[in-house]
């Protein structure tokens, strides 16, 4: 039963990193990247290759390194020019972003499941309440927590983090104040998708690679971020956690409904509360 | 009160064109239907009757989503709920002989309307982003039950949906070769397309369009807002059920596919390229994109590549869409030309 749990916050860490990017990116342009799934795909291929090139932490600095590129690129390219369309046209764009992106990496690295190992380091098991333990997942678990605590302090107490939380909370007022909203987009979403490619990595050990692995957990931290509240951090790593529970749970003793469960407690909560725990836009 | 009272432009455009639009669209629609009559005729190649039939269902499905987008102002991302569910229904009702064919249709139709509009009564009132992923929740919902529950339809391996000898009287191997099935489908969007022009111009239509600019104005002039909403999120969902029920009675085959959101997401980008603000706009998107896959050819594992970048490219280049281009461009010729706006 607490290695039930302690899988479910393997998994509900992995949505965290995901939806607190997609939580950044709504908070300065105001549209949900459906793109994220594939850039959570685009880092665990990067790492894969640089990973069986040279070594699993090279793999994974050059993951983060390169999706924070391509975020800043993303959002210079894309969401600025199309900042002043209506937003839901901006997520279709990042519909066809998807798209293409699932072809780019079915061109480089074809349609055929690979699979990633842990590195050495983290490969064996340890006893924990009397089974043993993978190293891998609790690996996984620092990483998210390590990533949650570091950003959450950021937000709080840096200059940065205070025009991000503004925001987040309300982008046309922050921008008139005089933040650069444009500037502070180039480095969140640099950020967020950043964030996408080492939780792509991350990942990649625990799940089969295939250039639509994105997809699902894309869903999955879709509702994590609804169910949170839109713009909301503390709203995502709670639902994050929770999502991860009701997954990991439901697989085992609901196997059945384990996929719908997520939906209908999204479903439910958006009845109850359209703005989802924690947030205040919809 | 009549459609031309709250019409505002009905005045600047004059009443000789207040009076001549009637003829103007049972014109269209019988140029229309004739040109569907004529096409077996015309088109030799079984594989090109087959294809432009595929492409119509895909014009029936987008024309839904089109709907939900100028009636209500809502982008949804799982139309495909519908359209798989009522070729879901129509299968299952049918091949377990719980009801008669005939019925079984009817089911199909009305079920997903039904379904759609209590959930429109609910789901309507919230904007934006949370509706988008609401709809998608809703249609995964739905997707992972066909999915999951191999009882009910064979689960993800799909079934098989074998046509009784006869429907409503005549010989189903009507529903399946192509020359008819072609002209079935075009008809039905035909008249589709007509009772949607017709609903928009009714004192109906122009109720939800004020209510899709301004909810709140609305509110306050005294119209109850949730119903209208739901009515058509009904009538958007009758639409897809029956592209739907189409489709599964030309393959004779259902699979959890035709409920993903990824068909959702194809739907609604049919929608957009094609420009859901003109009544055909989204029929037009449908088939453009469906003979750029067919152009496509060889490189069809990279079609998701090319509608990607399409629509990329027409969100960015064409904010209306090719419809609103060629209104656009129309407008401008009939002007030029001294005639009245249509």
């Amino acid at each position: 039963m607490m290695i039930q749990l302690l899988n479910g916050v393997v998994y509900g860490g992995l949505l965290y990193l995901l939806a607190v990017g997609l939580v950044l990116i709504f908070g300065l342009r105001e549209i949900v990247n459906f793109a994220h799934g594939a850039l959570f795909m685009l880092g665990s291929y990067i790492g894969f290759s640089i990973a069986a090139a040279f070594d699993f932490w090279l793999g994974l600095a050059g993951a983060c390194l390169a999706m924070t590129l391509v975020g800043i690129a993303l959002d210079a390219g894309v969401l600025r020019p199309l900042r002043k369309h209506d937003h839901m046209v901006t997520v279709l764009v990042t519909f066809g972003i998807l798209l293409v992106l699932e072809s780019v990496a079915t061109a480089i690295w074809g349609k055929a499941y690979r699979s990633m190992q842990p590195p050495e380091l983290l490969s064996g098991t340890v006893e924990l309440f009397g089974q043993p333990f993978p190293v891998y997942r609790l690996f996984v678990i620092g990483v998210s927590l390590c990533v949650a605590g570091g950003l959450t302090a950021w937000l709080r107490y840096s200059r940065t983090g205070l025009y991000i939380r503004a925001s987040s909370t309300d982008p046309r007022t922050t921008a008139i104040l005089g933040v650069d909203t444009d500037r502070l987009s180039l480095l969140v979403v640099g950020l967020g998708t950043g964030l996408a490619g080492l939780s792509g990595v991350v990942a990649a050990p625990l799940m089969a690679l295939s250039p639509t692995m994105g997809s699902f957990i894309l869903i999955e931290s879709f509702i994590v971020v609804v169910v949170g509240g839109l713009g909301s951090f503390s709203g995502a790593f709670a639902a994050a956690l929770l999502i991860g529970q009701i997954h990991n749970l439901g697989a085992v003793y609901l196997p059945w409904a384990s996929t719908m469960l997520p939906f209908l407690l999204m479903i439910g909560v958006l009845i109850w509360r359209p703005t989802g725990f924690a947030g205040k836009r919809t | 009160m009549s459609a031309a009272e709250l019409d505002p432009l009905a005045g600047a455009r004059g009443t000789s064109m207040r009076n001549r639009w009637p003829f103007h669209l049972a014109l269209a629609a019988a140029v229309a239907l004739a040109v569907g009559f004529a096409a077996p005729h015309l088109i030799a190649s079984v594989l090109w009757l087959s294809l432009l039939t595929q492409a119509i269902v895909d014009m029936i499905l987008a024309t839904s989503v089109g709907l939900l987008v100028r009636q209500n102002g809502r982008i949804s991302f799982g139309q495909a709920a519908f359209f798989g569910l009522g070729g879901y229904l129509f299968a299952v009702l049918m091949v377990r002989e719980i009801a008669s064919p005939e019925l079984a249709l009817a089911a199909a139709l009305i079920g997903p309307t039904a379904i759609a509009f209590l959930l429109g009564l609910v789901i309507a009132r919230i904007p934006g982003v949370a509706h988008a992923m609401l709809t998608l929740a809703v249609g995964q919902a739905f997707y992972e039950v066909a999915f999951k529950w191999r009882e009910l339809a064979n689960g993800d391996d799909g079934m098989s949906v074998p046509l009784p000898r006869t429907l409503f009287g005549v010989d189903s191997g009507l529903f399946q070769s192509p020359s008819s099935m072609l002209v079935i489908c075009w008809s039905l969007l035909v008249v589709l397309l007509l009772g949607l022009a017709l609903m928009a111009r009714s004192p109906f239509g122009q109720l939800t369009e004020a209510i899709r600019e301004n909810e709140e104005r609305a509110r306050f002039i005294g119209y109850g807002t949730t119903l209208p909403r739901a009515v058509i999120y009904g009538i958007s969902a009758f639409i897809a059920a029956l592209a739907g029920v189409l489709q599964t009675l030309y393959d004779g085959y259902i699979s959890p596919e035709m409920l993903h959101w990824s068909l959702s997401g194809m739907a609604l980008i049919m929608a957009i390229v094609g420009g859901p603000k003109v009544l055909w706009g989204p029929a037009l998107g449908a088939f453009l994109l469906f003979f750029l896959e067919d152009l496509a050819g060889d490189a069809t594992e990279y079609w998701p590549a090319l509608v990607g970048g399409t629509v990329i490219l027409v969100t960015i280049l064409l904010p209306q869409g090719f419809a609103g281009l060629i209104a656009g461009l129309g407008r401008r010729a009939g002007d030029r030309l001294g005639w009245g706006r249509p």
